[in-house]
């Protein structure tokens, strides 16, 4: 955590930032979603309370805070409560150990821009967030309704299905830079195309150094298993409100149903974030290395701080717009595709998408193999 | 009282506590989720000792798949009859306890001979050898999966083919047992 006081103060303050961050970044996604999804259907979305309808999640959160707290008859307490809380668990821990920019090197002490810094990086991310599974379980079991147990056994099936195949379309990309650490990943992406075959050095000043051209078919895979990691249409017969209400959270109501929303929110920015570090260069710039945007920090201004924060804000930056593209392409993709039919869903992810995934990940370790 | 001692003493008492769990709850559903709790445990024990490949590995393996699943087919049956077929007589209370008891002692034996001191003059090369390797081993955390990596596919690859074939093995084999009892499709 840190040798003294004041780094330890400091990295406890950025792991409450991160996760407030996360969570203050839901109302934002959901405006956007709500107007996003209403200029896509030819619509107006909410446009009365405040300016341009901003202030209508404010709205609705007081809403929700000031309804009745109710639970079903027969529901099992301890789990009907606990699941909406579990919900926001694994996704806020995942984020926490998502880099977002270069680290801050202020007087001496070096703060990174995440929670914590783990060396195993994406197994902790792909381990923890598999915990969302319980959720689903524990708010279809214990809310003691047949829709919700149905809606429940779907979604978590769903959820454990595609796991596998978001683990295997990343097997190819560890092979490719060598390690599990995400800033290391980060870095291995710097630049322009650069990589070594046969003894040379192929290079090319036109394209990024970036994981999407080393590996397309896994990215592919990949941004389609988060979509179903985080039940989100096309996958999201979880809520599929025509076929079963609405799921496990089919008698959740206030709060406690937006906080699973908080929850799939999360998911999608995690996966967001994670299709940004793996196959688009993360915090990086295009075709420019950190280096390069330091000296020209450098030209800037003299002293070793500011030139450190003005790094660190343009990488900072620079992630935020990847970031905020892919969230979009998230809710562009929810008002454009229709909801998959529960057989086609498990025919694709077990059927379709493993299979790709193993045959890249077969095909990587061959090319690596043969080309070094 | 430093924040290992009390990490290890806070994680040991959750997952006996969570194994206890599974056993006196009547209710599989619970049984299963406090298994589930007692294998996040675990995956943070490895975590203190600095095993972090693995740790991550147990949580996506066991806590995130495997007990998906038992809770997902718990979910399936019908609970009361379940809860009714939990025994809890004195006889068969006085059963677990009495085997309880012989695999502590077991347990406990086993520990005291492996000791350094117990152990005869024939092992002592054995041990210095162990003891002269743990010096050498580096404890860099990538280091420590590579190292995994390799011994995993050099030196115990035939125990890690053969629990592929036996998981294979079961899998088809309960297939099969389903099947022979009808299965969940109606013969025509």
């Amino acid at each position: 955590m840190g040798q003294d006081v004041f780094e330890i103060t400091v990295n406890c303050i950025k792991l409450v930032l991160i996760f407030l961050m996360m969570v203050q970044a839901v109302p934002i996604l959901v405006w956007v979603e709500r107007r996003g999804s209403a200029f896509i259907q030819n619509r107006f979305g909410p446009n009365r309370v405040g300016p341009l309808g901003l202030l209508q999640l404010l709205a609705d959160a007081v809403k929700f805070l000031t309804k009745e707290d109710f639970a079903p008859d027969k529901a099992i307490r301890p789990l009907f409560y606990a699941a909406p809380i579990f919900a926001l668990i694994p996704a806020t821990l995942a984020f926490a150990a998502i880099p977002m920019s270069v680290p801050l090197e202020i007087g001496g002490y070096v703060f990174k821009i995440q929670g914590y810094d783990m060396n195993v990086g994406i197994v902790f991310i792909l381990g923890v967030s598999s915990l969302a599974a319980y959720t689903i379980l524990m708010a279809g079991w214990g809310s003691a309704s047949k829709f919700s147990l149905l809606g429940a056994l779907r979604a978590s099936a769903q959820v454990i299905s595609y796991e596998l195949a978001l683990g295997l379309s990343i097997v190819g990309i560890i092979l490719l830079f060598g390690t599990f650490n995400l800033t290391e990943m980060i870095n291995a992406q710097q630049g322009t195309l650069s990589f070594k075959a046969f003894g040379h050095t192929v290079t090319s000043a036109y394209i990024p150094n970036w994981g999407i051209f080393y590996q397309p078919l896994a990215a592919i895979i990949f941004f389609a298993a988060t979509f179903a990691e985080s039940n989100r249409l096309p996958f999201d017969l979880a809520e599929g409100e025509a076929e079963i209400v609405a799921g496990f959270h089919t008698e959740y109501g206030g709060f406690k149903m937006l906080m699973f929303f908080i929850g799939e929110y999360g998911h999608m920015m995690l996966g967001s974030a994670l299709m940004i570090i793996f196959f688009f260069g993360g915090y990086g710039i295009p075709w420019v290395t950190v280096e390069d945007v330091r000296q020209w920090a450098a030209g800037l201004s003299e002293s070793a701080t500011t030139i450190s924060v003005i790094t660190t804000l343009v990488h900072f930056l620079s992630f935020m717009i990847k970031f905020v593209f892919f969230l979009w392409v998230f809710i562009w993709v929810r008002w454009t595709l229709p909801r998959f039919r529960y057989d086609q869903l498990m025919d694709l992810g077990w059927k379709t998408m493993l299979p790709w995934a193993l045959g890249n990940t077969i095909l990587t370790a061959l090319v690596i193999y043969l080309i070094s | 009282m430093t924040p290992d001692v009390f990490l290890f003493w806070f994680l040991a008492l959750l997952i006996i506590g969570s194994g206890l769990a599974v056993l006196l709850f009547t209710n599989p559903i619970y049984s299963a989720l406090s298994l589930a709790m007692t294998m996040v445990g675990v995956a943070a024990i490895f975590i203190t000792l600095h095993a972090y490949f693995i740790a991550g590995v147990q949580l996506i393996v066991y806590a995130g798949a495997v007990m998906v699943l038992f809770v997902m087919v718990l979910m399936l049956f019908d609970i009361k009859a379940e809860i009714q077929a939990f025994s809890s007589g004195k006889i068969s209370g006085a059963i677990k306890l009495i085997s309880v008891g012989l695999l502590s002692g077991l347990i406990v034996g086993g520990i005291i001979m492996g000791q350094k001191s117990f152990v005869g003059e024939l092992s002592k090369d054995a041990v210095q050898v162990a003891e002269a390797q743990k010096v050498k081993k580096s404890t860099s955390p990538d280091a420590a999966t590579k190292e995994l990596g390799m011994v995993l596919f050099s030196k115990h690859i035939f125990g890690f083919e053969a629990l592929g074939v036996l998981l294979t093995v079961i899998a088809v084999g309960t297939v099969a047992l389903a099947r022979s009892r009808g299965g969940t499709h109606h013969a025509k």
